[in-house]
Formats: structure tokens, C-alpha cells, sequence
């Protein structure tokens, strides 16, 4: 019982820290683009990103119930087995988290989770034990289609944002204003992510206890106090993790215009929230990612730069399995030696997280080491600085060139009748 | 296995819905305060490395070009307050949209 009540402890230790990881991670996600726009200050945009994710956490907890009553099924492995799965997993996830992060790789904190889960459970218990019909409905199927919605819904929405302030009368189009929309839009990608990131953690500390049998298993809701821990958790690691990303924005998002960071953020923010509420467990880098993408090519005379769209990609593709390999190598220990590999698991994921921490305090914050996918997004994108004209500016133009024909001709008639 | 389709359609409706109406409403709220002569012309809260859409001078020279724009409008005082107003009802439905998406997800 009380090697029990230690492996329980560990788990949610370790699912504080991947949470922590998490929101260090995501920042980029909401205040990338008003950052790189100048809508807000560096430092307010961290503060106001780290308040609601703080808030969002508290808003849904649909995403949570799909962690802890979904992926797993828990009548299939005995509680004494479980624990130590989900601490492999947790494992898993959080060692491929601070690998692509110190790599600089593009990846996703969400499937990093569900990779190790997924990968610790099919070594450390059986593959009856994965419910694949919601592993593919609510986590593979999303990962799919969610980027490619909010590209498709940040597409239309710069077009018709561009296409409503457009002028062909060269006069001022107030399109700065945006900027003020964007505070509140990144605000919502913000609280977006509470609800939908937070959660993630949440479900796992509810799965623990529920093996545990500290909790009922006819209730999937997070207690209270998982919910405080992890809405202030992720909090504190988007604060923390901001400052790193901040100076590496100019990098990545150079030509990121306020409608179309607007439009970008609003097309995260609804695809998020709409399935949070549908309780998808999202990506929320793959969905702004996928939100810059289309914005930029909503602008007029842009192309994809396809090299990038597909490291990007490959990034998004390997996460799932690798982080599943790392989780099914840390089962297999715990597999083969017990007690000694679940001590070996945690000796190796304070090895990887002091290496980090080493790492970090030798390197100083640099393109190479911050993570700036939402950044490398924007560069997916080539937007031509003088793009070409609309059609209905074309008609203006030729319009304006027959007439300036029509006046050459009568002057030089006038002139022509002058001289006689 | 069962995957419910229909879920994703909801989703991607229920999105693309919300964004058209927040960035159109807002977009046309811009507009109509360009219309009341009342050009926005924010500039950015810092100038950082990051940003490269708009310099100083650029940001001054946009001020001055709204100014001169705000002097020569067309429309009469009435119509000015007219798309003022306007302009105020679509910020309006913009935060409102965004309010009942959170309420939504709340309520769910």
C-alpha cells in the first residue's frame, strides 16, 4: 500500500511537471503574433497569457473526461499495474517534450502525452487494454483534421477581414485597429488553451486516483484540488517559459500583418474552444500553426514555402510514435525489474530534466533552443511585399490610364490646332 | 469503431461561424470608424526586433496621413455620428459573439 501511495505521489508529480512543461511550451501559441505585431508589450503578453490559462483551466473539463475515461480502458490492466504505466507514460511524453525543445524540433506537448500513455500501456499491459476507436476519434483524427480546419478558417477570415477595410481610394484603411482586437483575440487563444492543455493533466491525476481507488470511478470529473493544482501549474509555466521565446519571435514571424494575426488568433481561439467543448483533445502548436499558415496565404500574392510546411509536418507525424517509444522503453523497465525500474524511470527523468536544466543555464536563449513552431509557421509562408493588385483595382488602374490617354490626345489635338 | 463524423462537421461549422463573426464584425466596426472619420492608427506598444510591418516614422506618417484624411470627410456631422454609432453596435456584436462562445463551453 504504501509502495502504492509513493507511485501515485510520483505521478502526479511528474504529471505537474509535464503540466508545467506544457504551458513552458505553448506560450508561443498565444502571443506569438500580437508580439510580433506590437499589440502588446512582451511582458504583458506573458502575464495576460499566463492569467488565463489560469481561467481557461476552469472553464471545461470535457477534454479531461476523454484523458480519464476514454484512451485507457481500465477494466483491462489491475490497479497494482496501472500506476507504473501511467508514470512510464508520463515519463515518455515529458522526455520527448524536453528533447524537441532542446533540439528545437516542432512538436506537440498533447500527443507527446498520448504517445506514451499509448506506448507504455501496449508494452506494460495488453493492446485490448487501448480503446483504439477513441484513441482515433478524439486524439488521431483531431491531430488530422484540426490543423487543416482552423488553416481553412483563418484563410477566409484574413480574406474577408482584408477584403471589408480595403481601400482603392489610397486613403488611410484603419487597419492598425487591429491591433487593439488582437489584445482580446491572443487573450482568447490564452484561455483556449487553459481549456484544453490543463485539462490534459487533469485527466491523468484523475486516472491515478481512480486506480488508486482514491476516487470514485463512476465520477470522470477532476476533484477540485487537481484542478487549482493544474490551472496554477500550467500558469506558472507559461509566465516562465514566455521570457525564453519572446527575443526569438523576430526570427521566425517577420512579416505578420495585425488583420491577419487577428484573423489567425480568432481561428485558433474558435477551433480550440469548439473542441474543447466537443471534448478533442487538441494540439493547440499544430492548431495556431495551422492558423498562420492560412492566414498568410489569405494575404494577396502568397505562396507556400512547402520545405517548411513539411519539417513541420514530419515533426507532427514523429511525435505520436516516438513519444510512444520512449514510454514503452521506460514500461519495459518497469516491466522487466518491478520496484528497481519504476527507480530507474525516475532516476532517468531527473537525469533528463536536470540535463535541461544544465542545458539551458549554459546555452542562452537562441533560435536553436527556444521553441518557436508557431514562429517557423509564419515562415511557411512567403507574402510578396507588393502583392498584386485586385481585380477591382486593376479596373481602377486601366480605368485611369484610359483616361490619362484621353487627355494626352486632346491636348495634343488642342496643341495640333494651336500651331495652325 | 465508431467515429462520429458528424462531430467534426459540428466543430468545423461552429468554428468557421464564430471567426466570420468576430473578424467580419470587427472588421466592419474598423470601417465604419474609418468612415466617421475617425481613423485608428495604433501603433505598436513596443518596437522590438520581432517586428518588422511597421517603423516609427512609418507609424508618424500614417498618423499625419489620418489627420488629413479625418479634415476632408465628405460626410456631413449627422452621417459622421451615424457610422460612429454603427461602428460601436459591431465592436458590440464582436465581444458579444465572444462571450457566448465562452458561456457555451461553460454551460455545456
Amino acid at each position: 500500500m504504501e509502495t502504492a501511495t509513493l507511485i501515485v505521489l510520483l505521478v502526479i508529480v511528474l504529471a505537474l511537471f509535464f503540466d508545467f512543461t506544457n504551458g513552458f511550451h505553448d506560450t508561443a501559441n498565444a502571443m506569438a503574433t500580437p508580439i510580433a505585431t506590437g499589440a502588446l508589450k512582451p511582458k504583458v503578453a506573458v502575464l495576460l497569457a499566463a492569467i488565463l490559462n489560469l481561467v481557461g483551466a476552469f472553464l471545461s473539463t470535457e477534454v479531461s473526461k476523454t484523458i480519464s475515461h476514454g484512451i485507457i480502458r481500465e477494466d483491462q490492466i489491475s490497479p497494482p499495474d496501472f500506476l507504473p504505466i501511467i508514470f512510464a507514460g508520463l515519463i515518455g511524453a515529458i522526455t520527448w517534450n524536453m528533447l524537441t525543445w532542446l533540439l528545437g524540433l516542432p512538436s506537440s506537448s498533447s500527443h507527446a502525452l498520448f504517445g506514451g500513455l499509448i506506448g507504455a500501456t501496449l508494452v506494460g499491459a495488453s493492446i485490448a487494454a487501448i480503446d483504439f476507436g477513441m484513441v482515433m476519434s478524439r486524439v488521431v483524427l483531431p491531430a488530422l483534421i484540426a490543423p487543416f480546419t482552423a488553416g481553412v478558417i483563418a484563410f477566409c477570415a484574413t480574406r474577408l477581414a482584408y477584403a471589408v477595410t480595403r481601400r482603392y481610394d489610397s486613403k488611410p484603411d484603419g487597419r492598425s485597429g487591429f491591433r487593439w482586437g488582437q489584445i482580446f483575440t491572443s487573450s482568447l487563444v490564452a484561455l483556449a488553451h487553459g481549456t484544453n492543455d490543463a485539462q490534459k493533466t487533469m485527466g491523468v491525476i484523475t486516472l491515478a486516483l481512480v486506480m488508486a481507488g482514491w476516487q470514485d470511478s463512476a465520477h470522470a470529473d477532476p476533484q477540485l484540488w487537481v484542478i487549482f493544482a493544474c490551472a496554477i501549474t500550467i500558469a506558472l509555466g507559461t509566465y516562465m517559459g514566455g521570457w525564453r521565446i519572446i527575443r526569438t519571435l523576430g526570427k521566425g514571424l517577420t512579416d505578420v500583418k495585425p488583420a491577419q494575426g487577428f484573423s489567425a488568433e480568432t481561428a485558433t481561439a474558435s477551433t480550440i474552444l469548439a473542441s474543447s467543448a466537443f471534448g478533442f483533445a487538441l494540439s493547440t502548436t499544430q492548431v495556431a500553426s495551422g492558423s498562420v499558415i492560412g492566414s498568410g496565404l489569405g494575404r494577396r500574392g502568397s505562396t507556400v514555402r512547402w520545405g517548411t510546411v513539411g519539417r513541420i509536418a514530419i515533426g507532427w507525424v514523429l511525435t505520436l510514435p516516438a513519444a510512444g517509444a520512449v514510454g514503452a522503453v521506460a514500461a519495459l523497465l518497469v516491466v522487466w525489474f518491478g520496484g528497481w525500474g519504476i527507480a530507474v524511470d525516475a532516476v532517468l527523468a531527473v537525469a533528463v530534466i536536470l540535463g535541461l536544466y544544465l542545458r539551458s543555464r549554459r546555452n542562452e536563449v537562441n533560435a536553436g533552443n527556444a521553441m518557436s513552431e508557431v514562429a517557423d509557421s509564419g515562415m511557411a509562408v512567403k507574402v510578396k511585399r507588393n502583392p498584386p493588385p485586385t481585380r477591382r483595382q486593376r479596373a481602377i488602374l486601366r480605368e485611369e490610364q484610359r483616361q490619362a490617354a484621353l487627355e494626352r490626345r486632346r491636348a495634343r489635338r488642342e496643341n495640333g490646332g494651336g500651331k495652325r | 469503431m465508431t467515429i462520429d463524423w458528424v462531430a467534426f462537421v459540428e466543430v468545423f461549422a461552429a468554428a468557421l461561424v464564430a471567426a466570420v463573426v468576430v473578424v467580419g464584425s470587427y472588421a466592419v466596426g474598423l470601417r465604419m470608424l474609418v468612415r466617421a472619420g475617425r481613423v485608428p492608427v495604433v501603433t505598436p506598444a513596443e518596437f522590438t526586433d520581432a517586428i518588422t510591418v511597421i517603423s516609427e516614422k512609418e507609424a508618424r506618417r500614417a498618423a499625419k496621413a489620418a489627420a488629413k484624411a479625418a479634415k476632408k470627410n465628405p460626410l456631413t456631422p449627422a452621417q459622421r455620428q451615424v457610422a460612429l454609432w454603427a461602428a460601436y453596435a459591431c465592436f458590440t456584436i464582436c465581444a458579444l459573439a465572444v462571450l457566448a462562445g465562452i458561456l457555451l463551453i461553460v454551460l455545456k
